[in-house]
């Protein structure tokens, strides 16, 4: 393109309508996201007060803060360890083995990640509640016990519920790798008389090696992040971590803004550690061998093997997704959880109470639909500037935009929620107790995830294409609006997807921003179980995991289109 | 000095906005302040109001389907724990809307610091004569409107008959051990009844049962399920009215109000100054407190604190009862030390 045209594009494209979506996608960046994380940063140094430096190392000199801390260190380290243990034989078996059912098991993987880990942990305390949990009672009457051996409310129990959560993440990884390794290498091996597990040991594993430590500390940061299973498990083991300390902090009265942005700022710290830790092992392990070339491929035959790998990876799903999942579908058509599945049990009214009766099941559905289909949008409209001005245009600062749409991503619910209370609980932008906070939360939350969407669209589409429409007489206007936007329209709509299915069932950030009348799916299972309404809870566990799947449909079938999903999605609750 | 002059001066322009947004709002409405001064028209113009409650769900719903189905005006609510309730009530004068126009919780300490932050209406009430003088506020910016006492319920097939649990001493036994359970949510509003229990038979009670390992759950709600489960027996300073309905519904459990004394809480209402819906909030404050909804109360199982209401049906009159209670004002000074003292016994969050 010649000069004098470039500036007359440029000088026609000045004050037309994009100029105007850019400028407030901007604007509503640097505001819920900026915003918050200025007040977060100043709290925690004791602004509004007095000036402390130190404040948040005096933070730590109280064991009720130094506790949280450590024991969330453990849960990240437990749980990665059981991501790797689980995640790894699983994604050999389905990428590279002849273990039959190897389709369901990937998808039950997926069930097992889509559930909100909150449900999952209540499912866990029907199965294995130390004394009335199905599974400890059936073995009570095998063994004879008058105890059953498992206790869920431990610190086992969070890092097993959270494990069974996170695993996928080193599952979808490894799984990725495994496929692209270089078959060549494999085949040398062999050509010079290595045994099948010689070569899994000493040519696959350190191939994937990468994969699988990305795995582990994606879901290390990841566990550190939710807030439900720390809640319903952790709590009544008098065992806290620092979600739970920092919705302690804030909860009571009056609520501690300093001491709760201290806490958060260190979670912050940790999951950026974690981060920056994941990126350089990634960098400074170049993966040079696994090419795309997958084409030779083929399944290792594992003979009588493959029938103990396909009871362990049966045996996974069936811990992950299916046990947590069916239990939750028989105690909401239960008259009581307590007695299991008998005909004089069975009942309806559950469903009718949550989804008809109930008032804060009923807001809460209507409110989650309106907030997760609001935030949808907006983040697609805001992540798609975002990619468009990083891509398309020379702006300044268009690489601290993107940084500020990505940076989420590191930011736990719990602490978003925290910044968003801080920013706008106070002039000039007074909105705490009405929806529109959940709203900025939800956005602020998930945007990257549309922004990534967005920019991996964007990527498969020439320039040239809009070019030509400009050159040839239209606005950007109307260049973006009929040749860009029917193009990106499957992608845009796997963004949409990708923040709507997260937001629908957000939990860490909702529960310590709700108000009366701005209840959530989240809130409403959160408060019923505190009634002890399990069965309730159940029904609407139900409907959210089902409302949860029938969205993911569309979203594989658009992903399949060729455009790309980006990974490292982040935790739901 | 000087910084904090600037400082206070800065807090005064950052709060004038609000305070002017807000007087202009209540001085259009005219906030009625007694019973008389409720205009049903306005009321039913106003159509709904919204309540903050920790009140037990099932109780409220009653109460609100009456008053529905007398005035036609719509009750929403918000229901957590009673630190839930007052945080957010906070929280929310902080910003400069309060959602709730009526406060209903369980802790009266918390509906004193409202008081002292203003938000709570001084009016009078019809209830007035029924209410015991040490159970509302001289000033009318609160009432009691039940008490609750903090009982000992178990299972029974546990500890039927011979073996069940009478005191709290029995709930010192080794036999206890892993057995027991209690509640407070993570903002520590289980801890005035348990303070109750310190302040009037010691701190080494409440030692000796968490030497127990007593598991701990979010509300009184869970404390039952847990026990009708079998998945512990026995539980301390839970709701009466609790243990109450699990009782009458056939389930393996009963309750006791043990001799040495049972913590009693009175739950408390009050109207908020600035609230969107002052009539038909008013007018439900009175319903709320009027013979008929008290009698809903009862039927759920909690005590009226009206003194023409009768106790719940099979419960022992609380004259009948050596009943233990806390100065709140006290409680209400000291609470972060409590707190701090609870996390020490029992360990966990206190929200402290």
């Amino acid at each position: 393109m010649t000069r004098p045209l470039q500036a007359s594009l440029h000088h026609r494209s000045r004050w037309d309508g994009s100029t105007i979506v850019f400028c407030f996608s901007i604007g509503l960046l640097l505001l819920i996201v900026g915003y918050p994380l200025l007040w977060l940063l100043m709290s925690a140094f004791g602004i509004p007060g007095e000036f402390e430096l130190g404040y948040i190392a005096h933070v730590y000199t109280r064991s009720q803060n130094l506790a949280p801390l450590v024991n969330t260190l453990i849960l990240a380290f437990g749980s990665a360890i059981i991501s790797v243990a689980f995640g790894v034989p699983l994604a050999w078996a389905t990428a590279r083995s002849d273990v039959p059912l190897r389709r369901t098991i990937q998808a039950l993987v997926a069930v097992a990640y889509i559930t909100p880990p909150y449900l999952t942990a209540i499912a866990y305390i029907i199965l294995l509640g130390p004394d009335a949990g199905y599974f400890n009672r059936a073995l009570q009457e095998l063994t004879g016990a008058t105890r059953g051996p498992f206790d869920i409310f431990s610190m086992g129990g969070v890092i097993f519920v959270v494990g069974m959560h996170v695993f996928p993440f080193t599952y979808f990884m490894t799984h990725s790798a495994l496929r692209s390794v270089d078959v060549s290498y494999e085949e040398a091996a062999r050509l010079l008389g290595a045994r099948r597990w010689g070569v899994l040991l000493r040519v696959n594993l350190p191939l994937v090696a990468p994969a699988i430590t990305g795995g582990a500390l994606l879901s290390a940061i990841d566990s550190m992040a939710l807030f439900g299973p720390q809640a319903f498990l952790g709590l009544p083991a008098q065992i806290t971590f620092l979600p739970t300390r920092i919705y302690g902090i804030i909860g009571s009265y009056p609520p501690r803004w300093a001491e709760a942005s201290a806490l958060s700022l260190t979670l912050v710290l940790l999951t950026a550690c974690g981060l920056m830790l994941q990126r350089a092992y990634l960098e400074g392990h170049s993966h040079a061998t696994v090419g795309g070339r997958g084409l030779r491929l083929e399944n290792i035959r594992l003979g009588r093997w493959k029938w103990l790998l396909l009871a362990f990876c049966l045996g996974v799903v069936f811990l992950s997704a299916l046990a947590p999942v069916g239990v939750l579908a028989i105690a909401a058509f239960s008259r009581s959880w307590i007695s299991g599945i008998a005909a004089t049990n069975f009942t309806l009214s559950n469903f009718s109470e949550a989804l008809f009766n109930n008032q804060i099941a009923v807001r809460g559905i209507l409110n989650s639909f309106r907030l997760a289909a609001a935030a949808g949008l907006c983040a697609v409209v805001v992540g798609a500037t975002v990619a468009y001005v990083d891509l398309r245009t020379q702006a300044k600062g268009r690489r601290f935009l993107d940084y500020l749409a990505i940076l989420p991503l590191g930011l736990p619910g719990t602490v978003m929620a925290v910044g968003v209370l801080l920013a706008f609980i106070r002039p000039p932008f007074a909105i705490y107790g009405t929806i529109w906070i959940l709203l900025i939360a939800y956005v602020a939350r998930f945007v990257p995830l549309a922004t990534r969407s967005a920019n991996a669209t964007l990527r498969q589409i020439d320039p040239s294409l809009e070019e030509a429409a400009r050159i040839a007489g239209a606005s950007r206007l109307a260049a973006l609006w009929r040749i860009l936007l029917p193009m990106t329209l499957p992608g845009m709509a796997v963004a949409f997807l990708l923040v709507f299915i997260p937001a629908l069932s957000e939990l860490s950030a909702t529960i310590l921003l709700y108000s009366g009348g701005t209840e959530t799916i989240a809130v409403a299972i959160f408060r019923l179980n505190d009634l002890g309404q399990i069965e309730v809870v159940a029904a609407l566990a139900v409907f959210t995991i089902t409302v949860t799947l029938l969205v993911s449909l569309p979203l594989n079938w658009l992903s399949n289109r060729g455009r790309t999903v980006p990974t490292g999605a982040v935790s739901k609750s | 000095m000087k910084k904090l002059q600037r400082r206070t001066i800065l807090k005064g322009i950052a709060a004038a906005p609000i305070l002017l947004a807000q007087g202009r709002v209540w001085a259009a409405s005219g906030v009625p302040t007694m019973p008389s001064e409720v205009d049903l028209a306005k009321a039913k113009a106003e159509g709904k109001l919204t309540l903050y409650t920790s009140l037990d769900s099932k109780i409220v719903d009653s109460i609100i389907g009456a008053f529905k189905a007398k005035y036609g005006i719509t009750v929403e609510y918000f229901r957590g724990g009673s630190a839930d309730v007052t945080s957010k009530v906070l929280a929310e004068a902080d910003a400069g809307r309060i959602q709730a126009d009526m406060v209903d919780a369980s802790d009266l300490a918390a509906l004193l610091v409202m008081k002292d932050r203003g938000l709570l209406l001084a009016k009078q009430s019809d209830a007035t004569a029924a209410i015991a003088a040490n159970l509302r506020d001289p000033d009318g910016t609160w009432m009691a409107d039940r008490l609750t006492q903090g009982v000992i319920q178990y299972n029974t097939k546990e500890f039927g008959g011979e073996k069940a649990p009478k005191t709290w001493k029995d709930l010192t036994s080794p036999a206890m051990k892993g057995r027991l359970a209690f509640f407070s949510s993570a903002n520590g509003d289980g801890a005035p009844r348990l303070y109750t229990l310190a302040k009037h038979l010691g701190w080494e009670l409440l030692e000796t049962l968490a030497a127990n390992k007593p598991i701990r759950v979010a509300t009184p709600q869970l404390v039952t399920q847990l026990l009708e489960s079998g998945e512990r027996g026995a539980a301390f300073a839970t709701n009466d009215n609790i243990a109450w309905r699990s009782k009458l519904n056939g389930k393996p459990t009963d309750y006791v109000n043990p001799p040495e004394g049972v913590p009693t809480e009175p739950g408390a209402v009050g109207l908020i100054k600035r609230a969107a819906h002052p009539h038909a909030a008013f007018l439900f404050h009175e319903f709320w407190m009027g013979k008929d909804a008290q009698g809903l109360l009862v039927n759920g199982g909690k005590y009226s604190s009206r003194s023409d209401v009768m106790p719940p049906t099979g419960s022992p009159p609380l004259s009948s009862l050596k009943l233990l209670t806390l100065d709140y004002a006290e409680y209400k000074r000291d609470r972060q030390a409590i707190l701090r003292r609870m996390t020490d016994v029992f360990g966990g969050e206190w929200g402290i």
